[in-house]
């Protein structure tokens, strides 16, 4: 199953210093990549069909396109390394393991769009992943690979790597930006888009490492090389984080398209302790959840996600075994996206706080079946009324389990009579 | 005038001005999109969501009509069903962790988040958890005092600071539903603009420890001022009332909008300034130390003035036009000399280039524009001349030291029109009050010389005249308003389209060549 595209190295000891990297193909491409026209290099990735993998999967090739020409402005590109959603972990073993692929698909991408100020926003709490990678670019400026002239070529790029101070939303573009123009991290309202109008008012690109870490090998191997993985709409491999209540849990490189529960059953050895699937979330907590059942026909990719009405989201799978008290967990959940609201919209700011409050009343028992349809209703009242969709990111899961677990919540409604219950359907 | 463009609301079109966002263009034509934190001097920021709209051309559902450019041909939804149910949504998030203190809060009256209530929720509350509860009644420096309850987050008070004074005193610190505006430990509100944070603000969050609890804004009664606190003349409502058996008195000044002139604020030493229009008036005649009634102290006045053979007379800088026309001609009339010598009312280098003017007077285009001279040394020699001083409520205490005064009317009787009892009354042979700024009406030329009106806004019960009525009862060929108003038509060709009391709102800008006269 597994198909080692971006994981090619991570086996490898010491491939994140530059002497190994290199040995093993490390910025081979750069000659290619130079005697390609900027233009050909961002056609070359839209053949590809490359995807965002930060979680809305947008082709990355057609954001470029969307640079304006010819503004007398620096155009900037910002790699998304903030990886903030739970139970996603694929960026930081890029930044561990391999961190040159990330600097390559750096110098690829930026070369594309005529970049020569490239940031990495990581995530504060990242710190062993800060260390590694700013060795890698030390290495790499000392070796010539970034800098004035790269690679001996009239190419000028400079990296720096930007430390978030830890927030959630500082993995929303916008808010990123903001973070590293010094700002308080929160998302600017759009239009304008950061294409547009982004960095300091300039153009500017974002990208997440794994879209940024996926280019050497398709400029080196070509578009077609990288299309022969996935399915037609979305192509190539997917780091997956798998976690929770599975007998391997981990992180695999795999072709998109696969199964998803082939893939919990073969590659992660399946539900823990022979105990009963209860659900699955399929791409990071913000994604809803789905049930073993509509799991069945749930392949992993963006097409079969949305046509299951939840999201391929960051490829972080969650397994939920049959002993997970959903009303706890969505407590969990609110309680997270409710802390990391940045406070600016009212929907976001207050909505969530009132929701995490019910949930608790809930818990406590003192909860009424007003209470579980009002929560469900303020998922509805809250989303896509506001500036980003992180207030969305918490309502779109709840939903989810509010309406595939009803039980659950109704269980923790002492008045729950079966003719109260009635009432609500 | 900005071009029109045709556009609909609700299936209705409606002619609208181009380029405005939505909420200006279509709230021009009396269509309101609720909103708390767009403001026009502060642009749009987006955070509030209350102005959600839909319009039908295929692009997302919802925009924030503050972001959004008026288009030709837009078609926007405010009253579909979808979007009230948004407005009552939003309203709904806006109060869950609001304390009603509307009974005692002092925003009541003039508060968004109650107005928009009634429009668009008017629900009892679903809320039955805890309320968050944040600080009350915060110093915040300027006189200013924070509710943090109360605050919808909409950060206009922020971008004020930021944008407007570019102070950058205040900031939104923490996240989610704990978010809370601040300033840096130790570092309050500090600078000379800070009041109009409490008329921003949409809500009863920034409230005026000068005015809060005086009155219910209800109460007030409105009228158009110009402030006379400098040059600049900026536009301001008068906001007044007579409480039962008390005197007619102002409560606050508040900024009044003039793109031309102020924009939509005002200082607030201009706007402390209403104070003196309460305080230390001169409420009565007097000769010597003798109270006298208005009459006999007219009478007086003309005695003076007949047996007197030379008259220097002087008159305020924040005389209105029709003032000093009047008192040139009564000058002219008795071969007095006249003068507008008013050093003492420039601060020089107080001045901020935004309104704060170094000249902390109202009128002193007027003196340039009817050739009134201002040169101290002229005028010194014409009072050393002079057995009789008329002084005009030119508070000569500000060009003088008391001593120097005294020096200098050494040989003189003073007769002294003033709105105030100050130093200078005790030195007058006679006093005669007469009406402040705010008692009667009439125009100014600020320093950017764009003549402006201002009309009579408080009825003082000792009912004192203007300087243009004093003039002509003491015998100015000027006699009514309507005459010093054709008198000035001499002297500014642009009147001749305009009444006294029609001049336009937002003021008349003067010609070059109209202006060349200014002489400071
Ligand atoms: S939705 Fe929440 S996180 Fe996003 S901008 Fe609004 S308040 Fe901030
Ligand atoms: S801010 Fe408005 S809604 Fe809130 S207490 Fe004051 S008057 Fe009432
Ligand atoms: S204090 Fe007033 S102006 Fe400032 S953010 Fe709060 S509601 Fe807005
Ligand atoms: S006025 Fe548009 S979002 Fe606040």
């Amino acid at each position: 199953m597994e198909v080692k595209i971006l994981s090619a190295k991570f086996h490898i000891d010491n491939a994140n210093t530059l002497a190994v990297a290199i040995s093993h193909g490390a910025y081979s491409t750069l000659d290619k990549l130079f005697a390609m026209q900027p233009a050909e290099v961002i056609e070359e990735v839209k053949k590809s069909g490359l995807r965002g993998r930060g979680g809305a999967g947008f082709p990355a090739g057609m954001k470029w396109g969307f640079l304006p020409k010819n503004t007398g402005k620096p155009v900037y590109l910002a790699v998304n390394s903030d990886e903030s959603e739970p139970a996603t972990f694929k960026d930081r073993y890029i930044l561990v393991k391999d961190p040159h692929m990330l600097i390559e698909g750096i110098i690829i991408c930026s070369y594309a769009i005529d970049c020569h100020d490239a940031y990495i926003y990581i995530r504060g709490e990242y710190t062993t992943q800060v260390k590694i990678l700013q060795a890698a670019i030390d290495e790499a400026y000392a070796a010539g690979y970034l800098g004035a002239s790269i690679a001996g070529r009239d190419f000028k790029l400079d990296v720096t790597i930007h430390r978030g101070a830890g927030a959630y939303i500082c993995g929303e573009e916008t808010a990123l930006l903001e973070s590293i123009e010094g700002q308080k991290g929160q998302p600017r309202s759009k239009p304008p888009f950061p294409a547009v109008a982004g960095l300091y008012g300039c153009p500017t690109i974002i990208n997440n490492v794994q879209t940024i870490a996926s280019l050497p090998f398709i400029i080196t191997n070509g578009a077609d090389a990288y299309k022969a993985h996935g399915t037609e709409k979305s192509p190539g491999t997917h780091l997956f984080g798998i976690s929770g209540h599975v007998e391997k849990p981990g992180m695999y490189e795999l072709p998109l398209g696969l199964p998803i529960l082939e893939v919990i059953d073969k590659m992660a050895g399946g539900v823990w302790k022979g105990r009963k699937l209860k659900g699955i979330i399929p791409g990071g907590s913000s994604t809803p959840v789905l049930l073993p059942e509509e799991a069945k026909d749930v392949t992993l990719d963006y097409e079969s996600m949305a046509a299951h009405k939840t999201m391929f989201g960051s490829g972080g799978i969650v397994v939920l075994d049959e002993t997970v008290d959903i009303v706890q967990l969505v407590e969990n959940l609110i309680s997270f996206y409710h802390h990391e609201s940045c406070g600016q919209c009212t929907p976001c700011r207050e909505g969530l706080g009132w929701m995490l409050k019910i949930v608790q009343k809930i818990l406590r028992g003192e909860g009424v079946i007003e209470d579980v349809l009002l929560l469900r209703e303020l998922c509805d009242n809250i989303e896509m009324k506001t500036v980003c969709v992180l207030s969305a990111a918490c309502t779109m899961p709840v939903r989810s389990y509010l309406d595939k677990f009803r039980q659950e919540f109704l269980a923790y409604v002492p008045t729950a009579s079966p003719a109260a219950q009635e009432k609500q359907e | 005038m900005a071009d029109k463009i045709k556009l609909f609301v609700n299936g209705v079109e409606v002619e609208v001005e181009a380029g405005k966002n939505l909420i200006d263009a279509i709230g021009a034509v009396g269509i309101e999109i609720p909103h708390f934190c767009y403001h026009p001097a502060l642009g749009s920021d987006g955070n509030c969501r209350m102005c959600l709209v839909g319009i039908e051309d295929g692009r997302p559902p919802l925009v924030p009509a503050c972001k959004t450019p008026a288009q030709a041909g837009m078609k926007v939804l405010l009253d579909a069903a979808h979007i009230k149910k948004i407005q009552h949504d939003v309203m709904e998030l806006e109060l869950i962790n609001h304390p009603i203190d509307c009974p005692i809060c002092d925003q009541a009256g003039e508060c968004k988040l109650q107005d928009f209530y009634m429009s668009y929720d008017k629900q009892p509350s679903r809320m039955t958890v805890a309320q968050v509860k944040k600080g009350k009644k915060l110093d915040y420096g300027c006189g200013i005092v924070h509710d943090q309850e109360r605050c919808v987050l909409c950060a206009r008070c922020v971008r004020f600071c930021r944008q407007i004074t570019k102070t950058g005193e205040l900031g939104i610190v923490n996240r989610s539903d704990a978010a809370q505006v601040e300033f840096f430990p130790g570092r309050p509100i500090n600078n000379r603009y800070a009041q109009n944070i409490v008329d921003l603000c949409p809500v009863g969050a920034m409230t005026s420890a000068d005015f809060r609890f005086k009155q219910r804004v209800w109460f007030l009664k409105r009228a158009k001022g110009i402030c006379h606190g400098c040059a600049k003349g900026c536009n301001i409502t008068i906001e007044h009332n007579r409480e039962k058996y008390q005197e007619d008195r102002i409560y606050r000044f508040l900024p009044r909008l003039n793109p031309q002139v102020n924009g939509y604020f005002i200082c607030d030493k201009g706007r402390y300034s209403y104070h003196k229009e309460n305080e230390g008036r001169l409420t009565v005649a007097r000769q010597g130390s003798q109270v006298r009634n208005q009459a006999d102290a007219l009478a007086a006045c003309n005695q003076e003035i007949s047996r007197s053979p030379k008259i220097a007379m002087i008159l305020s800088p924040n005389c209105s036009l029709e003032e000093m026309v009047a008192v040139k001609s009564l000058a002219e009339k008795l071969g007095a000399t006249l003068s507008g010598f008013s050093d003492g009312y420039i601060s020089a280098g107080d001045g901020d280039g935004y309104l704060i003017q170094d000249d902390k007077s109202a009128n002193r285009a007027g003196l340039g524009i009817l050739g009134i001279n201002s040169n101290r040394a002229v005028f010194e020699k014409d009072l050393g001349e002079a057995q009789l001083l008329v002084n005009f409520n030119n508070d000569l205490t500000r060009s003088y030291t008391e001593p120097e005064l005294r020096a200098l009317l050494k040989d003189t009787k003073m007769i002294l029109a003033a709105s105030h009892d100050d130093g200078l009354a005790a030195m007058a042979a006679i006093a005669i009050p007469i009406a402040a700024a705010s008692e009667y009406s009439g125009s100014l030329v600020n320093c950017d010389n764009i003549l402006q009106s201002f009309t009579k806004a408080v009825s003082k019960n000792h009912d004192p005249v203007d300087i243009g009525t004093l003039a002509a009862q003491l015998g100015s060929p000027l006699q009514t308003r309507a005459e010093q108003f054709s008198e000035l038509r001499k002297y500014l060709s642009v009147l001749k389209n305009f009444e006294a009391d029609t001049l336009p709102a937002e003021g008349l800008k003067l010609t070059d060549n109209e202006a060349t006269h200014v002489t400071a």
